[in-house]
């Protein structure tokens, strides 16, 4: 059979998936194994049977039900990742199962919603893409020194990162003009690296005046609206 | 709230965990932890991957690990029963805690107190739990697979008493313990080896010691005699080694109070105090709530089950080496298991008296079940709370002291008692980096990482050949810390100070300070008070208290997700 490990591991699957599927048949309530070996068993065989990915992934979804599984199991089935043989080739199948079960082992309850505290010196700018394609900008990039296919008053952002949620961003789509809020870069407000406009304390003196130079230079300003 | 409010807070969860002031239920457990405090800044998280702010410059620092850190775990909600229950993230250097607190880049944001190199290894901590390595201080080495289950369960020390199919409760030659050192070696776990306290006279004791051994072990199926007793604790004195006691269960040369009077006020480890493990029968759990005498118990009897005293018939019988069909044999195991004993000793845990749990892997006990075993008898003591906003959160009572006196018992608290925690333990700063990682939803029960000396040794494991880590079947099982030579450098073994010589790469650390520790200053522990067990074995107080407790009919963190 020449098996490979990948192949070995499909093998138990089959085996904790045998035993749940003769667990179920007694009437027993599936736990966590049981319940991801059924789901992972289904999605292997839709696809050994020539189904599509979008036929596999529905066989994962409908392979157990609420009614079949231990409380608090439900709730932990999301995100099921299985590797099956398509006709086309090996594919990943990740099924989401739906539950109606309240219980929720590891859950999280916030009583009272967090609120993100309003930053001083905040500016709006209003920003139109020139480019022909999209451009994204994420929270904590210097927007000073951003794509210079955008075109905004760029010396005003200087020091500048988005106010959105971190590990946000900003979508910029090709001839539009999108209006961002700005917020003061915190720390030591040292700038290292990003197109080496600054490359240095922020509020050293003439630094400003430096770092609108460079971007004058480089054709950062070039576009500016 | 109102459900806009909702709907962001559960997508700020699922993007950052929880935040101070939230509510985590642990596993399917009855416990609930409020958290008490979160380093991060909101608005300036740090996170790796695509489009996040973990980039250069950004939330990273243009700077060697010198200057930073090797490996960073950001943003995880740290369990610890020295820090409490708090979001963090933990800067680690050359193997040990460096910095905890806010993670970022100083040059851009605020408050930063653990540096992110460019070059940084970030392991993503957001929905995990951070506790330290368990400690098991109780281990029959009775087979090799012993330390994988261990590794897998979230144990990342362990004392242990041999090293082969053979019933050693320690070993003395020096020649197999400098064998022992090298076979330890291909784990990523920290070791230490008892010696066996046999003696009569100090010629085994002195042999054990230049072999290395961290402390003795007196077994009553070696001999708990007087005598071994006192030269034990007069030998550990002068060595400043750990001494653990499995007393005469037979009560055959002395009872329990004689025992202890033998002990004369010097520290010693009772081992499965509760007795069913061994031990003075009926009445050996007097020795817990003593200052001298560092009580723990061992796994089956904890979180009291309906099948618990049958259970441990069947286990002393095939354990120690008895014989069924010998009807003086099964009387002698059944005077060994008592209900009332039992229901007490999860009582006394719970009210901070006896402050250690371990395994007695496979001596009567499972080394990949002290986690769950532990956080499972703590549930058993909680409350159900009202968390759909009719009760304010304020006016809800968490288990936060619970759960942290409950991590005690598994890490900083048998740390203490072997004299290991000046290396292991807590998650403190200058300690070595042992941390387990645990999804929310199967905490004490299966772990997501176990990290050794900073670098991921253990953990799951998915299908090799799939595109992503996670694609089933998920394995817990070796990491690349547990490959090469590298699973010998992760780990120390734990020795003592006359130690004559080592073999092998392994980093010898002596034990210290075992001989002054004292029950009385147990990390969320030390409550002192006379237990009194009845001749009869049924009835168990504390201070006059009669300590009862139902067995439980289900245990938490169990079937859940045991297959």
């Amino acid at each position: 059979m020449e098996l490979t490990p990948s192949e070995q591991d499909r093998l138990l699957i089959f085996n904790v998936a045998q035993l749940a599927q003769a667990r179920r048949a007694r009437g027993v309530k599936l736990n966590k194994p049981e319940a991801v070996s059924l789901i992972s068993h289904a999605v292997i065989e839709a696809a050994r049977d020539g189904n599509t990915h979008a036929q596999a992934l529905q066989a994962g979804l409908t392979a157990i039900s609420d009614n079949e599984l231990l409380p608090g199991i439900g709730s932990m089935l999301r995100g099921i990742a299985v590797e099956a043989v398509f006709d086309d080739g090996r594919r990943l199948v990740v099924v989401d199962y739906e539950t109606s079960d309240p219980q929720v082992p590891g859950q999280v309850t916030r009583l009272e919603p967090i609120s993100q505290p309003a930053k001083s010196g905040a500016v709006m700018i209003s920003v139109h893409n020139n480019s022909m394609i999209q451009i994204s900008v994420t929270t904590h990039m210097h927007f000073f020194e951003v794509n210079p296919h955008l075109s905004f008053d760029r010396p005003a952002t200087y020091g500048m990162h988005l106010d959105i949620k971190a590990g946000g961003h900003v979508d910029f789509p090709s001839g539009e003009t999108v209006t961002v809020q700005l917020v003061p870069i915190t720390g030591d407000r040292v700038l290292i690296g990003f197109a080496g406009l600054v490359d240095g304390p922020l509020d050293e003196p003439g630094m400003k005046e430096r770092a609108i130079e460079r971007a004058r230079t480089l054709g950062y300003l070039s576009e500016q609206s | 709230m109102n459900k806009q409010e909702l709907i962001e807070s559960q997508q700020d969860i699922a993007v950052h965990g929880a935040r101070k002031g939230d509510f985590v239920r642990l596993g399917d457990t009855a416990l609930v932890v409020r958290v008490e405090a979160d380093d991060r800044e909101i608005g300036n998280e740090v996170q790796i991957g695509f489009g996040k702010n973990l980039r250069d410059g950004i939330g990273m620092r243009s700077v060697s690990s010198n200057d930073s850190c090797d490996v960073v775990v950001t943003n995880v909600l740290i369990i610890d029963a020295v820090l409490g229950i708090r979001v963090s993230s933990i800067g680690i250097r050359n193997g040990r805690i460096a910095a905890i607190g806010r993670a970022g880049n100083p040059d851009t944001m605020d408050g930063i107190d653990v540096v992110v190199g460019s070059g940084s290894i970030v392991i993503p901590g957001e929905g995990l739990i951070a506790t330290a390595g368990g400690i098991d201080t109780h281990v029959h080495a009775m087979s090799p697979r012993v330390c994988d289950a261990a590794l897998s369960s979230g144990v990342t020390t362990i004392i242990t008493q041999e090293f082969g199919p053979f019933w050693g409760v320690g070993v003395n030659s020096k020649w197999a313990l400098d064998h022992a050192r090298n076979m330890y070696g291909a784990w990523p776990l920290n070791v230490g080896i008892l010696g066996r306290a046999a003696g009569s006279s100090t010629a085994p004791l002195q042999e054990a010691l230049a072999g290395g051994v961290c402390g003795f072990k007196i077994h009553e199926d070696t001999g708990a005699h007087p005598r071994t007793i006192d030269t034990t604790l007069k030998f550990a004195d002068e060595h400043d080694v750990a001494v653990a006691l499995h007393t005469d269960g037979l009560n055959e040369m002395l009872s329990v109070a004689e025992t202890i009077k033998v002990i004369a006020g010097r520290a010693v480890h009772a081992f499965h105090v509760e007795g069913c493990g061994g031990g003075h029968s009926p009445d050996v759990l007097q020795l817990a709530g003593r200052d001298n005498i560092l009580a723990s118990s061992t796994n089956p009897t904890l979180a009291y089950g309906v099948n618990a005293a049958d259970e441990h018939v069947a286990m002393i019988i095939s354990a120690h080496g008895m014989n069924p069909e010998l009807p003086s044999d099964v009387q002698m195991a059944r005077n060994r298991v008592r209900n009332a004993t039992m229901a007490a000793e999860n009582r006394l845990h719970d009210m901070g008296v006896i402050p250690v749990t371990s395994s007695d892997a496979l001596g009567m006990g499972r080394v990949d079940d002290t986690w769950r075993k532990t956080f499972a008898m703590a549930s058993m003591f909680a409350d159900e709370k009202i968390l759909d906003g009719s009760v304010a959160a304020s006016d809800v009572v968490t288990d936060n002291e619970r759960v942290l006196r409950h991590v005690a018992k598994i890490t900083i608290n048998p740390a203490l008692v072997h004299g290991l925690s000046h290396e292991i333990g807590s998650i403190q700063i200058g300690l070595l980096a042992d941390l387990v990682l645990w999804p929310y939803s199967s905490f004490a029960s299966k772990p997501n990482m176990i990290i050794k000396n900073g670098l991921p040794a253990w953990g799951v494991v998915g299908d090799p050949g799939a595109t992503v880590t996670n694609a089933q079947p998920l394995l817990i099982g070796p990491q690349f810390g547990a490959f090469g030579v590298t699973a010998e450098d992760l780990a120390v073994q734990f020795t003592n100070n006359s130690a004559t010589d080592s073999t092998g790469r392994r980093r010898n650390v002596a034990v210290r300070n075992t001989r002054t520790i004292r029950s009385s200053q147990m990390i969320r522990h030390g409550i002192l008070g006379e237990i009194q067990v009845d001749p009869t074995g049924h009835v168990v107080t504390f201070e006059g208290q009669h300590l009862t407790q139902e067995p439980q009919n289900a245990a938490t963190l169990t079937r859940t997700f045991l297959l």
